[in-house]
């Protein structure tokens, strides 16, 4: 893992007195709400439906046991509610799909306590909101995927520092993500990003970035295009420099929802991209220290050497593992990944159960977490972005006894990439964006598809919840993609099928399509099911749920998914 | 960062009674609007050097061919997220090497000096509820530890500092 410098350690104390300052001034009344909004965002600070949300980042997804501690001492500790109708709640932290944990019950009045006990353990919600570039992200699986071409993790980590308080970029027209990977499969839904990030190596060996322009979510649904085949390593800051100040300069500002990149991309293209590379030129060309921020190899190597193996992880012959319990073989099967070093394997813990909110971490169950890291992992643990926690360094050798041990805290469920892995936003129960609620109709399809071998026999399906259109719950690139929305005060939930995040078996990243006028909450699940038992009677032998809609198209599963509606709905469809 | 009080600056809008001129006589002084330097532009004495007002839509690199008669560029900040001018500062410093005063107006705020300091301003006029107090300990917050990134002032970042 990256290990922080003096410097480092400083600088997040540092904002974490500059938050102290600026929430000491809003509170004696010198700091006008509206301002300090835009502020304590930055810092990673909302204000939702209950209370004020803390959202903490995890860099590229990369978590040490001391730091799952005390985050889960925040959650004991400062995530509780004392008094009123919420009294009891908390507790907990939820964990989303970039690698983020959020809070969701910590008083306002606290939250320059909780900055600092997170600069204890180098940690802080700096950039994790408001419209800057936000926490860099990358593949759960980095630096340990067979298929991996270039680790990552030390160019994240070189991101995250240029990215971090740049005084240009504080103030984007609106919220701006990047994301890296290195490997033959992209398991960061790069596409998905404003910048997407691809580690490739040219026919020399050297080390360069294909890099993606102008993706994203929300109300308009674009993947990212490619803006340059291959930037070399040394000049990627240079390059982002000059795609961010171009946004920066054109992005739309009248209209939020025109506001993001993907707009500006779409509207110019060409044009875009030429801006950028002369802007990349004029920068090199022009800029008194322009050529400042060519990462040099000893900064590289610098930060590289964060990122070596654990003492004592070196490859070992392949054990012949009893897998004679049923239960054993399909965790093997489903929740265990290979490795890049021989012997070793990542180990998925589930989080999604049933009765618990997917990403959903208690306290409890975050102590839990890190001493099987401690045990089995040496010490490290991953956030993936479809909110599990990965042990990263695992010995195959000692996977009978950490599937016991995973059993027995609730981590084992098999059901990694299964329709029950869904990924959803925290939804109308706690968001104030929300149009609807998530977590109940998450709860619902984790309570009807409890049956392994159905769920196994249904294979990888990726269903994404989100409960309104700023698409946390990433419902544009699920499979079957479900969307929150508010229709005269009621919630109700379109349907989507056939989107992808960019992975191999999701094929190129592309939105779902929507099939139909929106769903009552109480037809929502059924719709899923009659989509479910269609895709069962049309398959063929050994196809997936993905390759069966793009095969058949909409219409067999809408004509089911009608089927089902009762009363209001039929009426206005 | 200099604190400049409006009222008692030296440099005037040139404004007639029917609201600004649209081709103002040289003097010295003269606080323009880019409207009014595009007027005036081609008869302006040599030797007279004025402030141009220049919003934060267009582009700041048309100011080059006449940034030695420049003494003073005031960029604009409509509202205080809105932060365009901080790129317009760092293309006047570091590309058109301006070396004249940078001035923000407009709706500038106390925890903006960093940045504003950082992208190559030096003068702010700052919105009437602000404290000079409170903005002198924004600024101050950092400067023991510095940043990561390279700015206007320090152009290394820290990886180039902390190997010199």
């Amino acid at each position: 893992m990256y290990q922080y410098t003096d410097f480092d350690r400083r600088f997040v104390h540092a904002r974490a007195a500059q938050y102290r300052d600026q929430l000491e001034r809003h509170l004696a009344g010198t700091l006008g709400t509206d301002e300090f909004r835009a502020l304590r965002l930055q810092n990673g600070w909302y204000i939702q439906r209950h209370a004020p949300m803390l959202r903490v980042a995890v860099p590229y997804g990369e978590l040490s046991t001391r730091q799952l501690r005390q985050l889960a001492r925040i959650a004991r500790e400062y995530d509780v509610v004392q008094d009123g109708p919420f009294k009891g709640q908390g507790g907990y932290g939820h964990f989303t799909t970039r690698q983020n944990l959020q809070y969701n019950w910590i008083p306002l009045d606290k939250s320059a306590e909780v900055m600092e006990l997170l600069a204890e353990v180098d940690m802080h919600g700096i950039q994790t909101s408001g419209n800057c570039i936000r926490n860099i992200t990358s593949d759960a699986l980095v630096g340990i995927a067979p298929d991996e071409i270039v680790d990552a993790r030390p160019y994240c980590e070189i991101l995250r520092q240029w990215s971090t308080l740049h005084p240009e970029f504080a103030h984007l027209p609106r919220k701006f993500k990047i994301a890296v990977s290195g490997a033959a499969e992209d398991r960061a839904a790069i596409g998905w990003h404003d910048i997407g990030l691809q580690l490739k190596k040219d026919a020399a060996g050297e080390v360069g970035f294909q890099v993606f322009v102008g993706g994203g979510m929300g109300r308009t649904p674009i993947p990212g295009v490619e803006i340059n085949a291959f930037v070399p390593w040394q000049q990627i800051l240079v390059y982002i420099e000059a795609i961010v100040r171009c946004y920066n300069l054109a992005g739309r500002r009248d209209n939020l929802y025109k506001a993001r990149i993907k707009i500006l991309v779409k509207a110019e293209g060409q044009k875009f991209f030429d801006a950028v590379n002369e802007e990349y030129r004029r920068i090199l060309a022009d800029d008194n220290g322009g050529h400042e921020h060519i990462i040099p190899k000893a900064e590289l190597d610098r930060v590289a050497a964060c990122f070596v193996d654990p003492a004592g992880v070196a490859p070992v012959a392949e054990p012949v593992l009893d897998s004679s319990d049923p239960a054993f073989a399909r965790w093997l099967q489903r929740n265990v990944d290979g490795h890049r070093v021989a012997g070793y394997r990542a180990v998925t813990l589930s989080l999604k159960r049933v009765g618990i909110a997917p990403g959903d971490t208690s306290a409890d169950v975050m102590d839990t977490a890190a001493a099987l890291a401690d045990q089995f992992s040496h010490g490290e643990l991953r956030v993936s972005h479809r909110q599990n926690l990965v042990l990263p360094w695992v010995k195959a050798s000692d996977l009978p006894e950490l599937f016991q041990a995973a059993r027995a805290a609730g981590f084992a469920t098999p059901n990694a990439r299964l329709l029950t892995d869904q990924i959803a936003c925290p939804g109308g129960d706690f968001c104030a964006l929300a149009n609807a609620r998530s977590l109940p109709l998450a709860a619902e399809i984790a309570e009807r598809y409890q049956d392994q071998d159905e769920l196994e026999d249904l294979g990888d399906i990726d269903l994404h919840i989100s409960g309104c259109i700023n698409s946390c719950g990433h419902h544009h690139s699920g499979h079957i993609g479900i969307l929150g929305v508010d229709k005269d005060g009621a919630e109700w939930y379109q349907l989507t099928l056939g989107g992808s995040d960019g992975t191999v078996l999701s094929g190129k990243t592309v939105a779902g399509k929507v099939i139909g006028p929106s769903f009552a909450a109480d037809e929502i699940a059924d719709a899923i099911d009659a989509v479910i038992e269609t895709f069962k009677r049309e398959r063929q032998a050994g196809e997936r749920f993905v390759d069966a809609v793009r095969r058949l198209g909409l219409d067999p599963f809408k004509t089911a998914a009608n089927a089902v509606r009762v009363s209001t709905a039929k009426a206005q469809a | 960062m200099k604190f400049i009080n409006a009222n008692t600056c030296p440099w005037k809008h040139a404004v007639g009674e029917d609201g600004p001129k649209p081709d103002p006589d040289p003097a010295p002084y003269r606080l323009l609007s880019l409207e009014q330097w595009h007027a005036v532009k081609d008869h302006w004495p040599a030797g007279i050097q004025v402030a141009i007002e220049f919003p934060n839509d267009a582009d700041i690199q048309e100011l080059a061919p006449d940034l030695h008669r420049i003494a003073m560029v005031v960029l604009d900040f409509p509202k205080w997220t809105d932060g365009r001018a901080y790129s317009q500062a760092h293309i006047l410093r570091s590309r058109l090497k301006f070396k004249g005063a940078i001035r923000a107006r407009g709706d500038v705020l106390v925890d903006m000096m960093q940045l504003l300091a950082r992208t190559g301003f030096d003068e702010v006029v700052m919105r009437g509820d602000q404290s000079q107090a409170f903005a002198q300990k924004a600024l101050d917050l950092f400067a023991p530890v510095g940043f990561y990134q390279g700015d206007v002032g320090e152009t290394r970042p820290w990886f180039q500092r902390s190997a010199a």
